[in-house]
């Protein structure tokens, strides 16, 4: 055992708490070690020391507040307060009121629950159907007059985001367009004009993405049809090209055909036109199967 | 009631039979706890006749100031009334009131911020002092003025474990519940704390004696 560990045991062997062994180690130890021998006797003379610490008295005063302390808490719990008077008084209403046993206790809860229950159903009818019935008439014609607002809001809203001078407000403007469910031909001439004009490819994307919705009104054809000869950005030309092919238009076939053949556009735009033209082809050459014209679309780029 | 129904449970439940001063026929501390948390508040006499000296010491020991030390205890039993309902049934009184001692001690040194100051070197004479005629007397009441000095001298932990283990002379076991810490922890705090009080006692002997 090392010494350090074994003079953490004096305390204990001190004590005489420590078995027998350990205490028969602890003295073989002492015997030898002249370091521990010091600690040893170190140790017994401060805790004699300690020992002999008088003790302290404290003065009569201690007592005296004490006592006076306990009176005034003495006579305030004799003089109870007027509230826990009252709340005896309560108690004891309660209590006689109420049954003693817990099964009678149970069986009045219980009864009290269904009396509710019962009460309860008897007196209030669903608020559902009362409400509804005799507010319904003028209600519709409230709510139509307030969609109608909203529409309106909307659109004010809509012009207002076109006109803009940062690209991103009016790219916002033409996003909300989508959001009317039936925009009117100023929203509509609107978006062409962005189309037209915007400096941005973003905007005038996103204005053929607005429109397209819309590509069965004559205004949005004709509209698209005579700004696609002026459109530069090939991104923006092709899908331009998708629009007026999808609509089945054969007035923007020569339109086609002149970018399909323009060397300076851009091939993609070329092949769009090529597979637009075809596609309108087809559709002159059998009307009445739009369906499956429009499931195979032909794809002479790829062919 | 189911209320009057629940009193009596607890009143049934078996008391811890624990006590510290009692003879045989007096009711033991816990008894008399017991009926002070039940509204007999005059049976806290008896418990403070037990036990205000043991507390006294604890405190005049930890803070070195006797009239601050009074207050102290007066506080303890102030509080051991206020918050007699949180008594438990299994509880020892001996261990419930030195828990509220130590609180009571934290919260005079939280106020008191400086008060510890008998660290400081230079309040060596004022402690001398306490034992008021220490250089008049025989060596004997001077080493005890030293060993009062060396004990003031220790942080404030150290001293604590040492008054609790070898002043109070509470057992191991009651002073690990008190710190929440294991029996093994509080012998190495004793030990490191005995250790130290030799080093700061023989240091000033050596330093004063004549």
């Amino acid at each position: 055992m090392n010494c350090q560990r074994l003079q953490e045991s004096f305390l204990d062997y001190q004590d005489g708490t420590l078995a027998a062994a350990e205490s028969a180690q602890i003295r073989a130890h002492l015997a030898t070690c002249p370091t521990c021998q010091r600690e040893w006797s170190a140790l017994r003379e401060i805790t004699r020391k300690l020992a002999t610490c008088p003790v302290e008295e404290p003065s009569p005063r201690l007592r005296e507040q004490f006592y006076a302390m306990l009176d005034t808490h003495r006579r305030e719990a004799d003089a109870p307060s007027p509230f826990a008077l009252a709340r005896g008084r309560l108690d004891r209403f309660f209590s006689a009121l109420l049954p003693r046993e817990p099964a009678l206790q149970f069986a009045f809860a219980l009864a009290l629950l269904a009396g509710g229950l019962f009460v309860g159903s008897r007196s209030f009818t669903p608020p559902a159907g009362v409400a509804a019935a005799p507010a319904d008439a003028t209600a519709q014609t409230e709510i139509a007059a307030l969609k109608a607002q909203l529409n309106s809001m909307g659109r004010l809203v809509t012009y207002s985001l076109l006109q803009q001078q940062s690209t991103s407000e009016r790219l916002q403007g033409v996003l909300a367009t989508m959001d009317l469910k039936t925009p009117d031909r100023k929203v509509l001439t609107d978006l062409i004009g962005a189309l037209a004009f915007d400096p941005s490819v973003n905007v005038r994307l996103s204005a053929v993405e607005a429109l397209a919705p819309h590509a069965d009104d004559q205004l949005v054809r004709a509209g698209v049809l005579s700004v696609l000869p002026r459109e530069t950005a090939p991104l923006v030309q092709v899908a331009m090209i998708e629009l007026l092919a999808s609509t089945r238009d054969t007035a923007a076939a020569p339109v086609f055909d002149r970018l399909s053949r323009d060397e300076a556009a851009d091939k993609n735009v070329r092949d769009a036109a090529r597979r637009a033209l075809a596609l309108l082809r087809d559709e002159q050459s059998t009307p009445a199967d739009k369906t499956s014209a429009q499931s195979n679309k032909p794809n002479p780029s790829l062919t | 009631m189911l209320l009057s129904t629940l009193q009596e449970l607890r009143v049934h439940s078996e008391p811890a039979t624990v006590s510290f001063a009692g003879t045989v026929d007096a009711p033991s501390d816990h008894d008399l706890m017991i009926a002070v948390r039940a509204g007999e508040i005059g049976q806290l006499g008896e418990l403070f006749e037990r036990h205000h000296q043991r507390l006294y010491g604890f405190f005049v020991r930890l803070t070195n100031q006797p009239s601050v030390s009074e207050d102290l205890v007066q506080t303890v039993f102030y509080r051991i009334l206020k918050y007699r309902h949180t008594y438990r049934d299994e509880g020892k009184f001996t261990a419930w009131a030195y828990h509220l001692a130590r609180k009571v001690a934290a919260d005079h040194y939280r106020k008191h911020a400086h008060a510890p100051a008998a660290t400081d070197p230079a309040d060596l004479h004022h402690h001398a002092d306490l034992a008021p005629d220490s250089a008049a007397r025989a060596a004997a009441a001077d080493d005890l003025a030293f060993l009062r000095t060396a004990l003031a001298r220790l942080p404030l932990a150290q001293r604590e474990v040492l008054v609790l283990s070898r002043l109070q002379s509470l057992e191991h076991k009651e002073i690990a519940r008190l710190l929440d810490c294991s029996v093994g922890a509080v012998k190495v705090r004793v030990h490191r704390a005995l250790q130290e009080l030799r080093t700061v006692y023989f240091r000033l002997r050596q330093g004063k004696s004549p």
